[in-house]
């Protein structure tokens, strides 16, 4: 394998963009990225991700604040003079280029002999399992297989930093996951460093070394997938990362990094997070409700839909609804009944009381 | 693996331009010389004569030391040679030497003339200065180009278009060139406006002329007549309608219909397009017209007075939309061909209706090319000028006035500057009605992904009558060419009708001899010189053109707005003001070139560009920005991105602005009229003077025979241009998408 | 500026001339601005070649564009001698001063009305031909719409020819402004104007070019053009159905000049190009191309298919008061408030 990685790390500081006069669309942010890892940029629409990766590209310009790649300033660099490459949501094919033409596109300007710009085409096809489709024009392609001529494109220019506008959101979801796949085993033995955009979680999840959770403009958290699953920073990331059940709560006293929390009958201790005792919110995954605890909350269960591998129920309690999952497809609780809901130990986050979501 | 320039080694484009402005500086003489490439001048003095010198000659001679200046800001950029592009210091030096030279260029060249000092105030200032400059030559001229793009270069590594040399380079280079050529001749021509008689200025002037009757009467409604604005704008609008509504159906039955004979009826739209002026209007008045064949017929056959019913609205409404459909026609078969398949095939899908996929989205997806069509008809209407005069009875135009109030009895160029405004203004509103059309609503149908899907035919409740309407003007444009074509090969035109080939013969005759071929017809002459300025014009008018339409769709820069309308004002312009503006504004230094065929091509250029950028804008809007952006990140830069996907994409544009720039530049009159000279006589020109002559026949076999080239270049341009690109073969491939 | 150019030129052939052992013809330079027709543009620029061996580069544009291009050139001249075309715009061109004065030594040999010309305009211009003005008839309609032969001015005001006369529009041709003038010298001004008053009725269009109504009755459009009488008989010669009439009432005529641009580049050829076209055998080139026009060399030969100048009554045109810019504005305007608008 000739196709090698010069991985190198980027580096956002204190960067705004502005478009026109006053839409904010990136909004002051700092912001490191290692050399050699997956980064993704997770966010609703509009919060300023596409924009983030498009600084990176060089195809936008900074308003504010500086940029680099490597130990370099890129900030006024234009695209072309980045050592950056990127995969487009619409994949960008040329429609009037061949398979290899496409790929061979940005080695003839880098300075390559011809023959050594066509073995390397030709390797980038191999890499991402297209070797012999060098001849077609793309669209004879299927959409995964012009999404792999597209990274195979990006790729062979070994690029210092490897960018995907939401790589995946063309494609149906058995081949995602594939392709997600695929994705992270060439960035991890290459070992590139890679920056990628997405709207779904889920994907974020599953690729990354790092997520970077982005919120009208802003960066929200930034943490690896565990980190921000666990413990979200705020209610917008536990809702964001994996679904998450908002419940307010009281805490009643605080001992060292232990939290003593009750809503309404009950209590429950988890680590404190530097919250004093006062009104609280607490963040509680589907997954981490005890059903049929002894000293639980009574909830009515008002829907309840069988997935396969899962119960998944919607309760009703005094404080609003809750979505509970339960393992347990073997004796359902039926709608209607009144179950006993406790929290698992570990699991539950606490979060301020009275931020916005 | 990609080297980061700005880094490491000085930039290359700056190396050049530097070298660039140092050699026109040093080697090249500095003032225009007659007959530059026969290169009499190298061995006749250079480089010590005054008038061959390059400009560092001159200053060490003692001579011209005005230029001395100059060598500041050539040497100036020398010092950031080492800097990095990101070093504010390297900007700061570039912009100011390049706004130095080229300012210092402007100033010196504007304040010294042929007869010293061009001002009197400067005579007063600096005393009487006993020199004189003539017209700039190559040396001045690359000098100017070094300066510009030097100061390009600097506003790029500001950051400006996000730090783009060659978008930079291309705005700076477009705004140039569309100020010298465009808004400084017409800015000379409109001041005239404002001239009194004995030679001051006034806005009483302006308003007079401006308030007249005769421009705004609105007579017409009572039974007189109308305003000539009136009678103007209402033939545009007329012509821009049917021509757009005739364009797109022949564009539909191309590209929609299983019509057998398409390419037929392709090639037959194509024939207005090159026909020399008058000649429509000469067959028409031969069918039409008192005594014309059809007219005489039904008179008969009726039992009326034949009238004169030609001449007026009818004829010349007849007559540009003969002439203009066919410009409407290539601009909609690219918009035509562009709507993406799929689009129409998911509305049907969406139990839509053939003629409802039609009206709600190949119709409204069809817009941007039909509101430039429309535009395009518009304009045409508006400055045509052969039309009008031929077939325009007593319903006057401006653009048969404007050329009468300049060469008519009353000499009233005022008037003319004035009748030139109004055009104007119309042409600034038709421009920003269709703007507002628009709107702001994305029509980008080509994305990166391939598209396979087919085109499905028009319903049938449309292609009947589209069918009808478009054989029926076919059928009328075959009988007018067949009449021009009788018209060349019969004694004398509607008169003597034995068959001859003399016309031919006298225009065209060859002899060979022991020297080889002599070419003995009388239209040799003008034939080779027009062969040669328009082949020169066309492919520099595409290039013009489309470097516009891509900054124009693809680079937001401050004051686009008024860009994308600076490069639409010549097109606007009747040709008669643009001859006479040229004539002012380039008769004298610094830009010293009437007499020669660059006049005669840059008028092409600038009078053609509008067709380039508006067939490259209409065909760039429908390609995804994305495949430009994934070429800049793959390391191409802009130009390579311009180059390599962009215009590949873009065949049918390329096609109708070569082809239309070169045809134009063939058969154009009003401002050849005043820029053709004894050494660069134009085929219209000639042909004009043998009509004015009586020499109908000749006239005709000339323009025939002119008609037949500009077919086989029309051809063998479409070979060439389809040859190097196989076009955009994504839209007939089949493949699966997900 | 003028002696850098023509040294420059001079100094540019004689090397040339060195390298490449031209003959010497290439010395001398003439650009010569033509207003005529074509063939005898063409005719006059060789001949003058041939005879003085001095190349000439000829451009042909009617008088009106050449006018416009000589005043839009005149800082920085590039024509050296304008040849052909009614008097009009070369009286303009001599008082706006753009063109120079010579008096040539072939002067004697020409008729008076082509010396008063020159009179009139400081020496600045002179006559080379003349042509009287009239009309001419489409034999044809005439005879199809059953109507009676007009023989003079007056005719022409009859009811019967509605729709079937044809003139230029005297704002836009010189032809038709010296129809105005001649109307006006004829019957007085009152009487000129009520005349072309009532001609306005029977007018079916105004055209733009001063020759276009006898054109227009040559193809069949028009039934009567009024025009100069050589460009009705030129009509007839090529083959139309043509009949040229010279008015009875008498009529103006209009003096073909030749005028020196102001500050030419090559003022020796243009003075030589000046005295030879003056000349007997410059003028009856005439007889070799359509050209029916009177030259103004007394010796000359004028065609035998051109009208008859004796036969016809002409008056006594005052070039000066009509050809001045005054006057005509004067009556330009008149004929645009009083004439023009009036309904048809």
């Amino acid at each position: 394998m000739s196709i090698n990685a010069k991985a190198a790390p980027v580096s956002f500081r204190n960067v705004t963009k502005i478009y026109g006069k006053d839409v904010v669309a990136v909004d002051s942010i700092n912001l490191e990225i290692e050399a050699g890892k997956l980064v993704t940029l997770l966010g609703p629409s509009g919060c300023g991700k596409t924009t983030t990766l498009r600084m990176i590209a060089g195809l936008e310009i900074a308003s504010k604040g500086k940029i680099y790649i490597g130990d370099q300033d890129v900030t006024l660099l234009p695209a072309t003079d980045r050592d950056v490459s990127m995969v487009f949501q619409s994949y960008a094919l040329f429609p009037h280029m061949s398979v290899i033409e496409n790929v061979s596109y940005g080695l003839t300007f880098s300075g390559f002999e011809k023959s050594e710009t066509r073995d390397r085409a030709h390797q980038g096809l191999e890499l991402v399992g297209l070797k012999g489709y060098g001849d077609r024009l793309p669209s004879e392609l299927s959409g995964g297989q012009q999404q792999r001529v597209a990274v195979a494109r990006a790729l062979v220019l070994e690029p210092q930093v490897l960018l995907f506008d939401e790589p995946l959101s063309n494609l149906d979801a058995k081949l995602r996951r594939q392709v997600r796949e695929d994705i992270r085993d060439i960035q991890q033995n290459l070992g590139l460093t890679v920056v990628y955009v997405t709207h779904d979680q889920e994907e974020a999840l599953a690729v990354s070394d790092e997520i970077v959770v982005m919120r009208n403009a802003g960066i929200a958290q930034v943490g690896a997938p565990r980190e921000l699953y666990d413990a979200p920073a705020d209610r917008f990331v536990a809702d964001f990362i994996g679904e998450a059940n908002i419940i307010p709560c009281e805490i009643t006293d605080v001992q060292g990094e232990t939290a003593q929390i009750t809503i309404g009958t009950l209590k429950h201790q988890l680590p404190a997070r530097g919250m004093v005792p006062g009104p609280a919110n607490l963040a509680v995954r589907p997954t981490r409700f005890k059903l049929g605890a002894a000293d639980g909350l009574a909830m009515q269960v008002e829907k309840a839909t069988y997935v396969g591998s899962r119960m998944e129920y919607t309760l009703a309690t005094s404080f609003g609804e809750v979505f509970v999952v339960s393992e347990d497809v073997d004796a359902p609780l039926a709608i209607g009944d009144t179950v006993a809901v406790g929290l698992d130990s570990i699991g539950p986050v606490l979060l301020a009381a009275n931020e916005n979501p | 693996m990609k080297r980061v320039r700005s880094n490491d080694a000085a930039n290359p484009v700056l190396i050049f331009w530097i070298i660039a402005g140092l050699v026109g500086f040093c080697l090249l003489p500095w003032y225009g010389i007659e007959d530059f490439f026969q290169f009499e001048w190298l061995t006749d003095g250079y480089p010590f004569d005054d008038d061959y010198a390059p400009g560092a000659f001159l200053i060490a001679q003692g001579q011209k030391l005005w230029l001395a200046p100059f060598l500041v800001p050539l040497l100036m950029p020398l010092l950031v040679l080492r800097r990095a592009k990101t070093d504010p210091i390297y900007s700061k030096i570039l912009i100011l030497a390049g706004a130095l030279g080229f300012g210092w260029l402007i100033i010196q060249g504007f304040s010294i003339g042929i007869r010293g000092w061009n001002f009197s105030w400067m005579e007063a200032a600096f005393g009487e200065l006993d020199d004189r400059q003539f017209g700039m030559g190559y040396g001045a001229l690359i000098c100017a180009s070094s300066f510009l793009f030097i100061f390009t270069q600097g506003i790029a590594a500001r950051g400006a278009i996000n730090g783009d040399v060659f978008v930079v380079s291309s705005i700076g280079g477009v705004v140039v060139i569309v100020t010298a050529f465009v808004f400084f001749p017409i800015a000379k021509m409109l001041t005239a406006a404002f001239i009194t008689q004995d030679g001051g200025y006034s806005l009483a002037v302006f308003a007079s002329k401006f308030f007249d009757d005769r421009l705004w009467g609105l007579g017409c409604l009572s039974g007189g007549r109308c305003g000539v604005a009136w009678n103007s704008l209402f033939l545009a609008v007329m012509v821009g309608f049917l021509t757009t509504v005739l364009g797109l159906f022949f564009a539909l039955i191309v590209t929609r219909s299983g019509f057998r004979y398409k390419k037929v009826l392709r090639a037959l739209t194509v024939l207005p397009v090159i026909t020399p002026p008058f000649v429509i209007g000469l067959a028409l008045i031969l069918l039409f017209g008192l005594s014309g064949t059809v007219t005489v017929f039904f008179a008969d056959l009726f039992g009326v007075q034949p009238t004169r019913w030609l001449y007026g609205l009818p004829g010349v409404l007849i007559a540009q939309t003969l002439a203009f459909t066919p410009i409407a026609f290539l601009v909609l078969i690219g918009v035509v061909e562009g709507v993406s398949p799929s689009m129409e095939e998911a509305a049907q899908t969406l139990r839509a209706s053939k003629w409802q996929v039609f009206k709600t989205v190949s119709l409204p997806l069809m817009r941007p090319g039909l509101a430039n069509a429309f535009l395009l008809g518009f304009i045409e209407s508006m400055a045509d000028f052969g039309n009008p005069l031929v077939l325009g009875g007593n319903f006057d135009v401006l653009s048969t006035e404007i050329f009468f109030a300049i060469v008519g009895a009353q000499y009233d160029q005022g008037k003319a500057a004035v009748l030139a405004m109004v055009l104007l203004s119309f042409t600034l509103g038709a421009f920003y009605a269709q703007r507002f059309w628009l709107g702001k609503k994305s029509y980008t149908t080509v994305s990166g992904k391939g598209d396979s899907g087919v085109h499905p035919h028009m319903p049938s409740a449309l292609s009947v009558p589209v069918l009808m309407i478009a054989l029926g003007w076919a059928a009328f444009t075959i009988v007018v060419y067949l009449m021009i074509f009788y018209g060349s090969v019969v004694e004398l035109w509607g008169v003597n009708n034995t068959l001859t080939l003399k016309h031919y013969g006298t225009a065209f005759s060859v002899r060979f001899d022991d020297e080889g071929i002599r070419w003995t017809g009388a239209a040799w002459n003008s034939f080779w010189t027009t062969l040669q300025i328009a082949g020169i014009a066309a492919p520099l008018t595409a290039i013009v053109g489309l470097i516009t339409a891509y900054l124009l769709t693809r680079q937001t820069f401050a004051g686009k707005n008024a860009f994308e309308f600076g490069t639409m004002l010549s097109f606007a312009i009747p040709g008669t003001v643009i001859g006479v503006s040229y004539i002012l504004a380039f008769n004298v230094p610094p830009i010293e070139i009437t007499g020669t065929g660059i006049i005669l091509v840059v008028s092409f250029i600038f009078r053609n560009m509008p067709v380039g950028v508006r067939a490259g804008i209409a065909s760039m809007s429908q390609l995804d920005k994305s495949l430009d952006e994934s070429s800049l990140t793959l390391g191409a830069n802009s130009w390579q991105t311009f180059r390599r996907v962009i215009l590949p994409l873009l065949r049918p544009a390329i096609l109708a602005a070569l082809v239309y720039s070169f045809v134009r530049a063939m058969t154009a009159i009003s401002a050849v009229i005043f820029l053709v000279s004894a050494e660069y006589d134009m085929a219209t020109s000639y042909i004009i003077g043998r009509v004015e002559n009586n020499d109908y026949g000749l006239a005709i076999a000339y323009s025939t025979t002119l008609i037949f080239v500009m077919l086989s270049v029309v051809l063998a341009m479409q070979l060439i241009v389809g040859r190097i690109n196989i076009g955009r073969r994504a839209a007939n491939g089949s493949g699966e998408k997900t | 500026m003028k002696t850098n150019t023509k040294i420059r030129v001079t100094f540019g052939a004689t090397a040339l001339a060195l390298m490449t052992a031209t003959n010497a013809a290439y010395a001398d330079k003439l650009t010569f601005y033509c207003s005529a027709q074509e063939d005898w543009c063409q005719l006059m620029a060789n001949s003058f070649q041939d005879a003085t061996g001095i190349e000439v580069a000829m451009t042909r544009k009617s008088s009106g564009e050449t006018f416009a291009q000589i005043k839009a050139e005149s800082s920085n001249p590039r024509g050296d001698v304008w040849w052909g075309g009614t008097g009009d715009p070369h009286l303009q061109a001599a008082e706006e001063g753009l063109t120079a004065e010579y008096i040539s030594p072939m002067r004697e040999q020409l008729h008076p009305w082509a010396i008063s010309q020159a009179e009139s305009a400081d020496n600045k211009t002179i006559g080379i031909y003349s042509g009287a003005l009239g009309f001419g008839y489409n034999s044809d309609l005439l005879a199809a719409n059953g109507l009676s032969t007009p023989a003079c001015w007056k005719d022409l005001l009859k009811p019967e020819f509605k729709g079937h006369v044809q003139m230029a529009n005297p704002n836009s041709s010189g032809t038709a402004y010296t129809t105005l003038a001649t109307m006006v010298q004829l019957f007085g001004e009152d009487d000129g104007f009520d005349f072309m008053a009532g001609l306005h009725a029977n007018i079916n269009q105004y055209t733009k070019s001063g020759s276009a109504p006898i054109k227009a009755a040559g193809r069949g459009e028009n039934t009567i053009g009024i025009v100069f009488l050589h460009d009705a008989v030129k009509q007839a010669v090529s083959g139309f159905p043509v009949e040229p009439v010279a008015p009875c009432e008498g009529t103006g005529y209009e003096i073909g000049s030749m005028s020196i641009i102001d500050g030419a580049r090559n003022m020796d050829s243009a003075k030589a190009f000046y005295d030879w076209a003056l000349s007997t055998d410059a003028q009856n080139l005439a007889l070799q191309v359509n050209a029916f026009q009177v030259p103004s060399n007394m010796n000359a030969e004028t065609s035998p298919s051109a009208p008859d100048m004796s036969q016809i009554k002409l008056i006594d045109y005052d070039f000066r008061t009509y050809g001045s810019s005054e006057t005509r504005q004067r009556l330009l305007k008149k004929w645009d408030d009083e004439v023009s608008i009036l309904p048809q």
